[in-house]
């Protein structure tokens, strides 16, 4: 009691003062202790605010506006061939150290990827030729092939000072303490292990912006602290899932807390090793994909925030290359007779114990998922209880997250839940990458073989003709027609089993701050996990008047 | 003299095993830590790029034996290697994030505990089924055996939420320059407060107790009738027989948890949002962060052998039958 009493005390004689009333606390990333660094071109551990916040890419792909805009550059240009991407570069901007940026930097930052190959996370150098500035405000960039899919690498790829960076012995293994950068946001105010702080760049090209003083980011090692500090009204943008958001969140203070969860995310499949029978047989998937619930996965595994996955498996994000007789179509529908028909069909007869076999083979198989990852556990239960249904018999299994990936990599799984690239979302203009991650053969290899895409291990000669006539062309009647005998060829191959569209978390409080996309007012995604479209909205805020 | 140089030798043998150990064991988990950098991609896949990080990360690649003469000579030289979880950020620069917190943290935590619980258990042992006897053991028991990250959870909420006597979490207000200002102190002392204060509620039972069963066996043996025999005061008795001879075994458990304290405390560290090792170390493991597991496993090491060896040493001073040995 005595203890009690004395912190008590302690606690009351000094209290925190409240956060400055212009600086934007953001919870992107999670921790327990800052560690200083600033390298944009490191994959896996560039944090967010050196891609959505110091440095700037040429072109930013609007998602949501389905819209390039322009940036560090101001248009692009593709030659006839498609081998040659001309980029105009825009005058006026300095970095923040006052040295005037020029299409040399841009050259010099693509060279840099091509000599430390490392850095080049997109794999640009895999399609790119030469860079060549041409004149103060023109790059031209040479494909070694026509590769129209590859401007999203290009246009997204952040910019670096070459005065600096060329005096940057080995910039792999760089941590750039003090980040000299175009955008909107670069001195590094404050940095300690809990919290640290990215003032105003003085010198930023859009006049008047940002609005902002500072951006803010605390130290939360788990969702759960995050979430509280959120509902404390201590974080004004926060990008981690909060559950029940309507009761535990918005219902606190409706007038300033709010949040967008649109469909904008990755699309999570039930993955069948395709190399593995019966999963080479494209009716087994089928049935196991008609045989699935998806409304009751969606309502019990993500209490109905995701939407139930479509015939085409896209997102909201591609909705205009969405073809609907493909989206309607039957395979992703709820059809317990038409899996069970499609089943007898492929000569698995249900047994005394309910299960289905074929030649003396029980029609069983293994759903393994992370442990720890609940959201999906619970859809990978559901669905065991909807295959049982049809005869199938699946056990669940948790793994450890890197055992469970190492398996998916190497192929030692039956079925695995995932989204392509584990990753948040696309974020790219075309669907082209969504689709080549899973049906695509030149990246299939022999089981046992680590293969960082098309864990499925599906490859159609098809699907690889069409993908590759659709690199060559940026016309958009005819794309839009490629897309389309795509989105077909998935339909009827059923490469993957298509589950439910992940949505984007993202919440608001704007106590301090107003501007924020929402569902009315949809001008670009709300989720901080989207840098640099992020940029859009940093550019929108605005302090609220004192 | 001769004692202390045989145990240190001893300790040799041990630091060399275990650093070769934590060398080995991250290696034997599956996958590596480029392949774990590639589930970080985000999507955006280059087969070119992953074998250049692999290069770039150095000793991923290369025979074991390679690695391990590698490991040493970068190690006597001081240099833990660089972190892939935070990569390119130096293994020592990581690690200094945490250090002092958690051993501020877990250190005061673990001496108020053993304090308090080694006093305690002495006085329900010496006052066996007076009112301190039959209170608390079965609370503490009961706290105890109470799942850590509830009881924790359940003081953030009862205590920082809805009382507010304590801040949420943190090891400092957000606004402060860290510093060795008394206000800064202060500071501290305010955070620290409530994630200690649930680390030795949970871990006060069991030095109470193994304090009160030794000193209660004790207190039946011929050389304490002995003293009282021998009309000594009982303050003495108390203290000076009983309890002297009852602390042996809490003071190994209190060098095992010392040495221990370095590995952090994980679910207090995600709890009160507070910095230290325990986190650090979960991140190594998830990301096959070998430089930053082998850093972490080495200083557990030196702090559990250097833990022990101040036991020995206390032993020595609190047991006059070693000294006799040796």
């Amino acid at each position: 009691m005595r203890a009690l009493g004395l912190a008590a005390f302690i606690a009351a004689c000094s209290a925190p003062p409240p956060p400055a009333r212009d600086v934007l606390s953001v919870s992107v990333e999670q921790a327990s202790s800052w560690v200083r660094n600033f390298n944009p071109l490191l994959v896996g551990t560039a944090r967010w605010p050196t891609r959505g916040g110091i440095y700037e890419p040429l072109l930013i792909w609007n998602a949501v506006s389905g819209a390039w805009v322009p940036w560090l550059a101001t248009s692009y240009r593709w030659s006839d061939d498609h081998r040659r991407l001309t980029l105009t570069i825009r005058d006026g901007v300095r970095w923040s150290d006052g040295a005037p940026f020029s299409a040399e930097d841009v050259a010099f930052t693509f060279e840099l990827l091509h000599r430390h190959r490392a850095l080049d996370a997109s794999g640009l150098w895999d399609f790119l030729d030469g860079v060549r500035a041409v004149d103060a405000h023109t790059v031209e960039l040479t494909l070694s092939r026509p590769y129209v899919p590859g401007l999203v690498e290009v246009a997204q790829q952040v910019i670096l000072p070459a005065h600096l960076w060329r005096r940057v012995a080995d910039p792999v293994a760089f941590t750039n303490p003090n980040p000299v950068g175009t955008g909107p946001f670069t001195e590094v105010r404050v940095f300690r292990n809990q919290v640290w702080e990215l003032g105003r760049n003085p010198r930023y090209w859009q006049p008047g912006k940002p609005e902002i003083a500072a951006l803010r980011m605390v130290a939360y090692p788990s969702n759960d602290q995050a979430n509280l500090a959120l509902v404390e009204g201590e974080i004004d943008w926060a990008g981690n899932f909060v559950p029940a958001i309507e009761r535990t969140f918005v219902a606190r203070d409706r007038e300033h807390h709010g949040y967008w969860f649109p469909a904008l995310g990755s699309t999570v499949f039930l993955y069948p090793n395709t190399r593995r029978p019966p999963l080479d047989d494209v009716r087994v998937r089928k049935a196991l994909s008609l045989a699935i619930d998806r409304q009751r996965v969606v309502d019990i595994g993500l209490f109905g925030y995701a939407r139930p996955s479509d015939g085409t498996a896209l997102s909201d994000a591609y909705a205009s290359w969405r073809d609907p007789a493909v989206a309607a179509s039957a395979w992703v529908g709820h059809d317990v007779a038409a899996a069970a028909a499609l089943l007898d069909e492929a000569g698995w007869t249900r047994g005394a114990d309910g299960v289905r076999s074929r030649a003396g083979r029980r029609l069983a198989f293994t759903v393994e998922v992370v442990s720890g990852w609940s959201d999906w556990v619970r859809a990978a239960q559901v669905i065991a209880r909807d295959l049982a249904q049809v005869g199938v018999a699946v056990e669940v299994r948790a793994y450890e997250w890197s055992a469970w990936f190492e398996r998916l990599q190497s192929g030692e799984f039956e079925l695995s839940i995932a989204c392509p690239g584990l990753a948040f979302s696309f974020d790219a203009p075309t669907p082209y990458y969504a689709y080549r991650w899973i049906m695509s053969s030149p990246a299939v290899k022999p089981l046992g073989e680590l293969q960082p895409t098309n864990w499925n291990r599906f490859g159609d000669p098809r699907a690889d003709a069409l993908l590759g006539e659709f690199e060559a062309t940026d016309e958009g009647p005819r794309q839009k027609e490629l897309m389309r005998q795509i989105e077909e060829r998935f339909a009827a191959t059923a490469p993957a089993i298509p589950l439910f569209v992940s949505p984007l978390w993202g919440a608001f409080n704007t106590r301090r701050f107003t501007g924020f996309p929402s569902a009315a007012n949809p001008y670009a995604k709300l989720s901080p996990h989207s840098a640099p479209e992020n940029l859009l909205v940093l550019m929108h805020l605005q302090p609220r008047a004192r | 003299m001769r004692y202390v140089l045989r145990r240190l030798a001893l300790y040799a043998v041990a630091a060399w095993a275990s650093v070769t150990l934590g060398f080995v064991l991250p290696r034997l988990m599956p996958g590596d830590p480029a392949t774990m950098l590639l589930a970080r991609l985000r999507g955006k896949l280059s087969p070119a790029a992953l074998t250049a990080m692999r290069d770039a990360l150095g000793f991923a690649d290369g025979s074991i034996l390679r690695q391990y003469v590698t490991y040493w000579r970068h190690l006597l030289h001081g240099d833990l290697g660089l972190s892939v979880a935070y990569f390119p950020v130096p293994v020592g620069e990581v690690i200094g994030t945490g250090l002092l917190w958690t051993l501020a943290l877990a250190g005061s935590a673990l001496l108020v505990s053993f304090s308090l619980g080694t006093l305690f258990g002495a006085l329900a042992a010496w006052r066996r089924g007076g009112w301190l006897d039959s209170v608390l053991p079965p609370a503490l028991a009961l706290l105890g055996a109470v799942p850590y990250f509830w009881l924790a959870m359940l003081a953030l909420l009862v205590f920082g939420h809805v009382l507010r006597w304590f801040p949420l979490g943190h090891a400092y207000s957000l606004e402060r320059e860290p510093s060795w200002s008394p206000s800064f102190i202060l500071d501290v002392a305010r955070h620290a407060a409530l994630p200690a204060l649930t680390l030795v509620v949970a871990t006060l039972g069991t030095w109470m107790l193994g304090m009160r069963n030794t000193m209660v066996a004790l207190l039946d043996a011929d050389f304490i009738k002995l003293a009282w025999a021998k009309g000594l005061p009982p303050r003495q008795i108390m203290l000076r027989y009983a309890a002297r001879n009852a602390l042996l075994p809490n003071v190994t458990g209190f060098g095992m948890a010392l040495g221990f304290v370095l590995s952090g405390s994980l679910l207090t560290e995600i709890v009160f949002s507070y910095p230290g090792l325990g986190y650090l170390l979960v991140q190594a493991v998830r990301n096959k962060d070998y430089a930053l597991m082998q850093g972490l496993f080495l200083l557990i090491t030196l702090a559990v052998l250097a833990a022990n060896f101040l036991v020995d040493v206390t032993y020595v001073w609190l047991d006059p039958r070693t000294r006799a040995h040796a």
